[in-house]
């Protein structure tokens, strides 16, 4: 479970995050979406220790961010933003040193399984700098779980990746939500988001301006969007159902297409800006 | 405590390294450089304080060498792993101590040290300079490396950027290792110098070196004042630890 209760960081004259108030349960998938500098990065390092909050409070499982920063750190697992893998090291020898880092018992069955996992047998007693942007990835994901968490950090673990590793990325964090780990995701990939998480709230310049479980927020801003090409700009219209959105489309020209709204729409909606880079 | 896993991941990558001629050759090549033009060259037939430049010179720079390996490659490795790769991150967000990262890192940087220093001393015996008479040699010797690997780890993440740690080694770090007793006594130099020097602790460590190479008494207060040194640095570390991710 994780709560922040006006979660702030300024850097400077620099509002990374603003009075962020979540309530993320456990076992929940939760995304975090937004464009490039809205903050996410900074909320998941504050919820992470490694960064101090400017004010307002974290919690995970009952446990304070700041106060209780060590207790935290043996629930939680980070696959951090960077691919901060030891790249002088094996696959393996990088799995290895986070199970003694947790202090864990059986390691060895366990990087055998996660080799497996994530694919990465064969590759696994190669250095971790001959490993393509992809197998990284992986690796990463499959360290930040080596301790088992309770819950755990993903920032952009899918960022650059072809559509393939993506989707195996995918199938991994699935899995973890069988498990019933509890899972702070970062993303700026809509699609990613709509098919993963239990809910998602967007950021914008460090403030969180939505929050809901990505049916309700279509919901509400209209299930159908047509798009026109008017004067060389694509415009959006949303329309609540179906029928309305075609009888609008009609009266366009040829350049129209009719889609179910996502979320992208409601950040549009909402800020006028686009997530997606 | 645990600081295993720490010292782990620098043997595995410095183990890599070993196996490179190119690491092995460049770490030796400048110490040897100075025995040979100093011990063999410059110093033969020289006798100082009663005796051969040669076995003078092969603890200061044993002294030298020593407080280099054990400095810089943690500071950098340390820094870069810091600011650029963010490997540090992974200890961070694990639930070890700054103590913990403190003594696995001091550690690896001694054993750099002692490796690097240790080749001075067998180069020094083919050349003739015979072994450390006195057994107080070897914890001086290692007090000095775990002296500067934790100068090394404050360096490291002090840094705000790598070139930092290049920068404290040229003021720091370099002038040490030519005027601190490790090619000419300190007594040869101006007063005011020597003063500034006797609270620098490689000159404790060429003197209390040199004394037990030969088998000379080590006197306590170098010892001394070696250990309280590396006690208010070793602390020193752990603190900037603690703060370096806030
Ligand atoms: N260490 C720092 N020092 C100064 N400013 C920072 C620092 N870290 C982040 N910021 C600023 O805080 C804001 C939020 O950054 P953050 O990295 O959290 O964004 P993000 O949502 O993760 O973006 P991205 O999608 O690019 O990863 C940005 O304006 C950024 O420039
Ligand atoms: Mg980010």
């Amino acid at each position: 479970m994780i709560i922040t209760e006006n979660l702030t960081k300024y850097f400077g004259q620099i509002k990374a995050v603003e009075k962020l108030n979540l309530h993320i349960v456990k076992g929940e998938i939760f995304g975090l979406l937004g464009p490039n500098g809205a903050g996410k990065t900074t909320t998941v390092r504050m919820l992470n220790t490694l960064t101090l909050p400017t004010s307002g409070r974290a919690e995970i499982n009952g446990l304070d961010v700041v106060r209780e920063a060590t207790k935290v750190k043996r629930l939680i697992g980070v696959a951090p933003q960077e691919l901060n893998l030891d790249r002088e090291l094996t696959g393996r020898e990088n799995l290895r040193l986070h199970g003694l880092l947790h202090q864990m018992k059986g390691i060895e069955e366990r990087i055998e399984y996660l080799l497996k996992w994530t694919g990465l047998s064969e590759r696994a007693d190669s250095l971790v700098k001959t490993y393509s942007g992809g197998m990284q990835r992986r690796l990463l994901v499959a360290r930040s779980i080596m301790h088992r968490p309770g819950v755990l950090f993903l920032d952009e673990p899918t960022v650059g990746l072809d559509p393939q590793v993506r989707r195996q990325i995918w199938d991994l964090i699935r899995n973890l939500k069988q498990q019933g780990v509890t899972v702070l995701l970062t993303t700026h990939y809509i699609e990613e988001a709509e098919l993963l998480c239990h809910r998602v709230g967007i950021l914008s310049h460090g403030k969180l301006i939505v929050l809901g479980t990505p049916p309700e927020l279509k919901a509400q801003i209209g299930r159908f969007v047509v798009e026109s090409l008017d004067d060389g700009v694509t415009n959006y219209r949303l329309f609540e159902g179906r029928e309305e959105a075609y009888r609008f489309a009609q009266t366009r020209g040829d350049d129209v297409v009719i889609r179910e709204s996502n979320l992208e729409d409601v950040f549009i909606k909402l800020t006028g800006e686009r997530i997606e880079r | 405590m645990n600081f295993y896993p720490i010292f782990l991941r620098e043997m595995l990558i410095f183990k890599r390294r070993l196996l490179r001629i190119g690491y092995l050759f460049s770490t030796m090549v400048t110490p040897l450089l100075y025995l040979v033009a100093f011990g063999l060259g410059l110093g033969r037939g020289i006798s100082i304080e009663g005796v051969s430049y040669l076995a003078f010179v092969v603890p200061g720079i044993c002294a030298m060498s020593s407080m280099t390996n054990s400095y810089s490659w943690i500071a950098t490795t340390i820094a870069v792993g810091r600011l650029h790769f963010k490997t540090f991150d992974e200890f961070q967000v694990s639930p070890v101590t700054a103590t913990d990262i403190m003594l696995g890192e001091v550690l690896s940087g001694v054993v750099r040290g002692l490796f690097a220093s240790s080749l001075i001393l067998v180069a020094g015996a083919i050349f003739g300079a015979g072994f450390p008479k006195s057994p107080v040699f070897f914890p001086v010797w290692l007090l000095n490396c775990l002296i500067f690997a934790s100068f090394g780890v404050i360096a490291g993440f002090r840094a705000k950027s790598h070139e930092d740690t290049a920068t404290f080694s040229n003021f720091f770090i370099m002038p040490m290792a030519f005027f601190c007793g490790t090619f000419f006594p300190v007594d040869r130099l101006p007063y005011f110098i020597k003063a500034v020097l006797y609270f620098l602790p490689l000159t404790h460590a060429s003197k209390a070196l040199r004394a037990s190479f030969l088998g000379q008494g080590v006197e306590i207060i170098s010892l001394g004042i070696m250990l309280a040194v590396f006690v208010v640095c070793f602390y020193w570390g752990v603190i900037t630890i603690r703060r370096s991710n806030r």
